[in-house]
Parts: structure tokens; C-alpha cells; sequence
């Protein structure tokens, strides 16, 4: 299965070194963009292993930041024109952006992309049904989003688990008489996976009556979660209808 | 069997493509008189788009020795196309003129590209070796 490369750089034309070299990969699709609101209104839509940001240092680093705080779970890679300073690469690493500096000789920066870019070949196939008797709500996030039916499980004091399963993989998140009180995706945990599993559009869930967490990572009422997802979201909305009205 | 320039060529011309169109959305919005407002984000992005293809049309073209056929046209274009409100205030004439440049440059940077990846797999499923070899011998016979 090819690797899906979505690379934002806003001057592909000119300065096509990395891309170059990444377009000449085996098993690897790109696909470029020039701006920020472009790549955000394409994230929204499509799903890509991993997200290129390619530029001068600063904003390389600032945009892949930027991302960060609309997809949680993205795998992000800063492509930085010359070697960031410490201050740069400890912000970035807090926001677990992986940086790639292109200031190096053809070969190197070729086995480093190389490197990187094949630790992201695909391994996830399409989601699993899984549907059994035991699951008493199940169905399909293009037609309910995760926020309506956590809105409405809280609302009634429910316990229990949703499984919430798409192309991007498999979460979950656990509720405790009407109070998130855990949820997971891969190995993001609490608030950042609920955050992620608000933005999905496709796939399917289901909830398991009765499942309980013994773990807690997340301490906040669900209003509070709530709140602060869909205005999150609506940040996102906005720079994706930027890029819509093109 | 992959070629880099060709593979080049392919992304350029993927790009150039994706502006072309882009800038077509924003001809056709400017002519549909359903549509009277045009906002100053709209004038905003118009105006990238534009600045985009004045800068990297004629590289993009003289990469794939295009500049002949399609650089006037392309200009024709880009001149006549200043602004929404421009486009939308051309006469019928001059909208004519815009429309069929726009076309002929479309339609040949279209043609290129589907040749281009004809070639690309073509080369695909030739091995390494044969490639090689034709190289060697299309010299030899050019070289007579």
C-alpha cells in the first residue's frame, strides 16, 4: 500500500529539492499544497500518513504548530531550510512535530527523508464492522458525529464504551454515569483523543453497555469538553472555508 | 524503470494544471450574474492565483518547450483577467477572446500531460536493463 504525503510549500516550483526526492520514492503518493488553509481544508477531507510542512525555518515550525492544534493525531514533519535553533526544536517537540532540516548534501537529506517517510508505510487496512449483539447503539459517523451521541449518552447518565472505528484507525472512549472518564487513539490518551475523534466525518461506532475504565485521563466535565471541541472545530471551519471559496 | 526529469515534468505540469483551474472557478464566478457579490478575500485569492501562474508559467513551459505555443496566450490571459470585477466587466467580445485562450492553453497542457504519463508507463514496465540497452543502441543508430 502507498504511503500518502500531503506536503505544504508554498513554492513548489521553485524550490523542489525535497520534493524532488520525495516524488522519486517508491510506494509514495503526493499531493501539494501552497497554503495552510489549503492543507487544512484537504486534511478535513482525505486521510494522509503523514504531513510535510516545507520552508523557511521559522514558519516551517510555526505552521506545522499550527496544524498541531487542529489535528491532534496527524503525523507532522517540519522540513526546515537551515538547522533550527533550541528554542525552535523544543517548541516543535512539545507539539510532537518530528523536524527534518534540508541544510545538508543531497545524499544525507535523502536518506533521512527515506528514513522517515518508511517508518510511516501503511499498515492500517479499511475498519472492521465488529458489530455484535452485545453493542447497544451502533452506527455511522456521516450521519451522527461524535458529538451528538456523546452529547446524548452523557445527557441520559450512561456507562459504558463507544468504539469508534474509521480508515484512520480505532479509538475509544469510556463514559462513567454520564462523565467522560477515559479515551484513547493509538497512543494519544484524555483530552487530545476526544479532540481527534470530534473531527471525524466517516466510519462507524458502537457502544458497549456496562464497560468500565479503571483508568481516568480525563478530569473535566463533558460541557467543559464539549465546548472547547466544537469551538476548536469551528477555528478549523473557518480556515477550511477560506480555502473553500476558491 | 522511473525517470526523474519526466517525473518533473509530470509535477509541474500537475501544479500548473491545478492553477489553471483555479483560476477558471474564478472566471466562471465572475460571469455568472447569479452571483453579484465579489469579495475582497475573493479579489485576494484571485489575485495569488494570478501571481502564481505570471511567475511560473513561463519556467513551467520552457521546461516542456511549450514557450512557443502557449507563452502569448497565456499572457492574453493573464492580462485581460486583472480582477474578478475585471472579468466581469468585459465586453462579449473580450470574454470570447479570454474564454478560448483559456482553452487553448488548458487543453494543450492537458494533451502534454497525458503523453507524459503514457511515457511514464510506458518506462514502468520496462526493466532497467532494457532501457539501458535501447539507450545504447537508439545512440548507435542515431550516431550513423
Amino acid at each position: 500500500m502507498e504511503t500518502r504525503l500531503l506536503i505544504l510549500n508554498s513554492e513548489p516550483v521553485f524550490q523542489d529539492r525535497s520534493l524532488a526526492m520525495i516524488d522519486a520514492m517508491r510506494k509514495v503518493e503526493i499531493r501539494i499544497v501552497r497554503s495552510l488553509a489549503e492543507a487544512v481544508y484537504i486534511l478535513m477531507r482525505e486521510d494522509f500518513d503523514l504531513f510535510v510542512v516545507e520552508g523557511e525555518t521559522a514558519t516551517a515550525i510555526d505552521q506545522a504548530i499550527h496544524t498541531r492544534q487542529h489535528f491532534p493525531s496527524l503525523e507532522i514533519v517540519a522540513l526546515t531550510e537551515a538547522a533550527p535553533s533550541a528554542a525552535q526544536s523544543q517548541e516543535a517537540g512539545g507539539q510532537n512535530v518530528a523536524l527534518v532540516t534540508a541544510d545538508c548534501s543531497d545524499r544525507q537529506l535523502r536518506r533521512q527523508l527515506r528514513e522517515f517517510i518508511s517508518a510511516f508505510e501503511r499498515s492500517s487496512g479499511p475498519a472492521a464492522e465488529g458489530i455484535d449483539p452485545c453493542h447497544s447503539l451502533v452506527g455511522n459517523l456521516n450521519q451522527f458525529s461524535a458529538a451528538e451521541i456523546l452529547q446524548m449518552s452523557c445527557l441520559s447518565q450512561r456507562s459504558g464504551r463507544f468504539t469508534f472505528k474509521s480508515g484512520r484507525g480505532n479509538s475509544e472512549i469510556y463514559l462513567h454515569h454520564g462523565m467522560v472518564r477515559h479515551a484513547s487513539y493509538g497512543s494519544i490518551e484524555g483530552e487530545a483523543a476526544v479532540a481527534e475523534i470530534f473531527r471525524w466525518r466517516q466510519g462507524r461506532f458502537f457502544f458497549e453497555e456496562g464497560i468500565i475504565s479503571q483508568v481516568q485521563t480525563v478530569n473535566r466535565p463533558w460541557t467543559h469538553l464539549l465546548i472547547d471541541n466544537l469551538q476548536k472545530l469551528d477555528e478549523t471551519l473557518h480556515m477550511v472555508s477560506v480555502a473553500a471559496q476558491r | 524503470m522511473r525517470d526523474t526529469s519526466l517525473e518533473t515534468q509530470l509535477r509541474l505540469l500537475t501544479l500548473q494544471t491545478e492553477s489553471w483551474k483555479k483560476l477558471h472557478d474564478f472566471i466562471t464566478y465572475a460571469l455568472d450574474k447569479s452571483k453579484p457579490i465579489i469579495s475582497p478575500e475573493q479579489e485576494r485569492q484571485f489575485t495569488e492565483v494570478r501571481a502564481i501562474l505570471l511567475q511560473e508559467s513561463e519556467h513551467v513551459f520552457s521546461e516542456l518547450n511549450l514557450v512557443a505555443e502557449l507563452s502569448g496566450k497565456t499572457m492574453n490571459v493573464l492580462q485581460r483577467a486583472s480582477s474578478i470585477r475585471g472579468v466581469r466587466e468585459l465586453s462579449g467580445d473580450e470574454t470570447r477572446r479570454l474564454e478560448s485562450d483559456w482553452n487553448a492553453v488548458f487543453t494543450k497542457v492537458g494533451v502534454v500531460q497525458g503523453q507524459l504519463k503514457a511515457r511514464r508507463r510506458e518506462l514502468l514496465s520496462r526493466s532497467a536493463f532494457a532501457q539501458i540497452m535501447s539507450g545504447i543502441f537508439g545512440r548507435r543508430t542515431a550516431a550513423r
